[in-house]
């Protein structure tokens, strides 16, 4: 079977045999969280900095990676694939580490700062990885 | 328009160029689903820096630090890497995300403030 590039993670370029869907659903996850990341660091400029919707988006990005990380380890996932996947979820996790975690703070609509309306930028932003809609997660 | 709106503005078109930046490192490099949301992006500043122009803002240091700020998104918007040739990813048989797209899905973050 022949191999396809199906994606581009922290400047490499990363090919799967046709049909391996299981490694096809970890790459998709990385993948949107390259994106996503990126996203809340852009926040982490911004006032959300200074809010609790930032924390709270980046704990649940830190708690997904954990488990998506516990779900490669246990997948069937080719070992030398595995270890380079699982160096970027460690790359992204080191990531999201650096941004704010303390939920503690104001929300900023609340502390009158941020007027955007009823939405929010950061948990909108986490909503990237609902893009993905194949590649189920492998059953572990 | 309103400062206040100016800043909402700012505001997610930063995060919007923030997540295409990071498409630009993935497949969509090559992808028409980027380089249709750069010229849309690069659309918007452009008109968001016109409106700027136009606007009466209360205090002229606010104007000026809005237009900076317009200025380092406009280069931004403008220096994402698009491929020469593009192609939609998803029919070149590379993407295969499904019928979805992160790269509208970080354009659709402008939906928020309006």
């Amino acid at each position: 079977m022949g191999k396809t590039r199906c994606g581009r993670i922290l400047s490499e370029d990363i090919y799967i045999e046709e049909g391996d869907t299981p490694t096809l659903y970890f790459i998709n996850q990385l993948r949107a969280y390259q994106v996503v990341l990126a996203a809340l660091k852009a926040l982490d400029q911004d006032i959300c900095h200074d809010g609790c919707s930032l924390p709270s988006t980046v704990n649940k990005v830190i708690k997904r990676l954990g488990k998506l990380k516990n779900d490669l380890e246990a997948s069937d996932v080719a070992t030398e694939k595995k270890e380079s996947l699982l160096s970027k979820i460690n790359s992204f996790l080191a990531d999201a580490n650096k941004l704010p975690q303390d939920t503690s703070q104001t929300c900023r609509k609340s502390a009158g700062e941020c007027r955007i309306g009823s939405g929010c930028f950061a948990t909108v932003a986490l909503n990237i990885l609902k893009e993905i809609t194949e590649s189920e997660a492998p059953k572990i | 328009m309103q400062t206040e709106v100016l800043e909402n503005q700012i505001r997610v078109l930063n995060i919007v160029l923030g997540a295409l930046q990071a498409a630009t490192g993935d497949l969509c490099k090559g992808c028409i689903g980027l380089e249709g949301a750069k010229t849309k992006v690069c659309k918007m500043v452009k008109k968001f820096g016109m409106d700027l122009d136009a606007a009466s803002v209360g205090c002229e240091k606010t104007k000026a630090d809005l237009q900076a700020r317009t200025y380092s998104l406009s280069k931004a918007a403008e220096e994402l890497e698009v491929a020469e040739e593009c192609e939609c990813q998803k029919t070149a048989g590379n993407c295969k995300l499904g019928a979805e797209c992160f790269v509208n899905a970080a354009v659709d973050l402008m939906k928020l403030i309006q």
